[in-house]
């Protein structure tokens, strides 16, 4: 791990735990969803008390990067790989945002689940927002890897 | 000097030095005039550029 990046680090810890928290996260809707609890209720416990966790697991990692590696300012490369990874994650969430909101106005003709449960196209949106994240961190740690 | 040494000159990451020297980053002009400094030499010296090749540098070789 010496021959990365701060940034590198960041962006893995951050990957993992987002990674295992987010499956989680839609394993726990799944069932709720499938017993007929998927509630505002139900689901604002869950997203309220996993983000609470991911952002202390955040918080731990990244005092510990930062306690055990040599302090960087970022530079012109962090920025310009910041910014593609960024961008290339930011077509695929419109993407995504728009892909649902057409299933849901197409699914709605056919009285798709989707289209009539506020709670699914919650987490429909929450899973964009993550396949988002995902691919902007994996994106990231390969322009690192692999140059830009 | 060590790739360290000249990161801290230049003011980029250690790991950026890197990227450039295995051609993995093309360098800003400012940068790349500043690597050129830090070993004295003009920038065409450090840096040049082959018709269907990435930019190339011997940043390595003066190191």
């Amino acid at each position: 791990m010496s021959s990365l990046s701060f940034h590198e680090k960041s962006a893995i810890g951050t990957l993992v735990a987002l990674w295992f928290i987010g499956i989680f996260y839609f394993h726990s809707v799944w069932d709720l969803w499938q017993a007929g609890q998927l509630h505002p209720a139900s689901m604002t416990g869950l997203a309220t008390g996993l983000t609470i966790l991911l952002v202390i697991v955040l918080v731990g990692y990244h005092i510990l990067i930062a306690a055990t590696a040599r302090p960087q300012q970022e530079d012109e490369r962090d920025r310009i790989i910041a910014w593609r990874a960024g961008n290339i994650s930011g077509v695929v969430l419109g993407v995504a945002v728009i892909g649902i909101v057409v299933h849901i106005l197409i699914g709605g003709f056919f009285g798709n689940a989707l289209a009539e449960s506020p709670m699914l196209i919650a987490n429909a949106l929450i899973a964009a927002v993550l396949l988002a994240t995902v691919v902007e961190l994996v994106l990231t740690l390969v322009f690192y890897r692999r140059g830009l | 000097m060590t790739q360290q040494a000249l990161a801290d000159a230049v003011g980029v990451s250690r790991q950026t030095i890197i990227a450039i020297e295995q051609g993995r980053y093309s360098p800003s002009l400012e940068v790349a005039l500043k690597i050129a400094q830090a070993f004295g030499e003009p920038v065409e010296q450090v840096f040049w550029f082959t018709e269907g090749v990435d930019s190339q540098t011997m940043i390595g070789n003066l190191q």
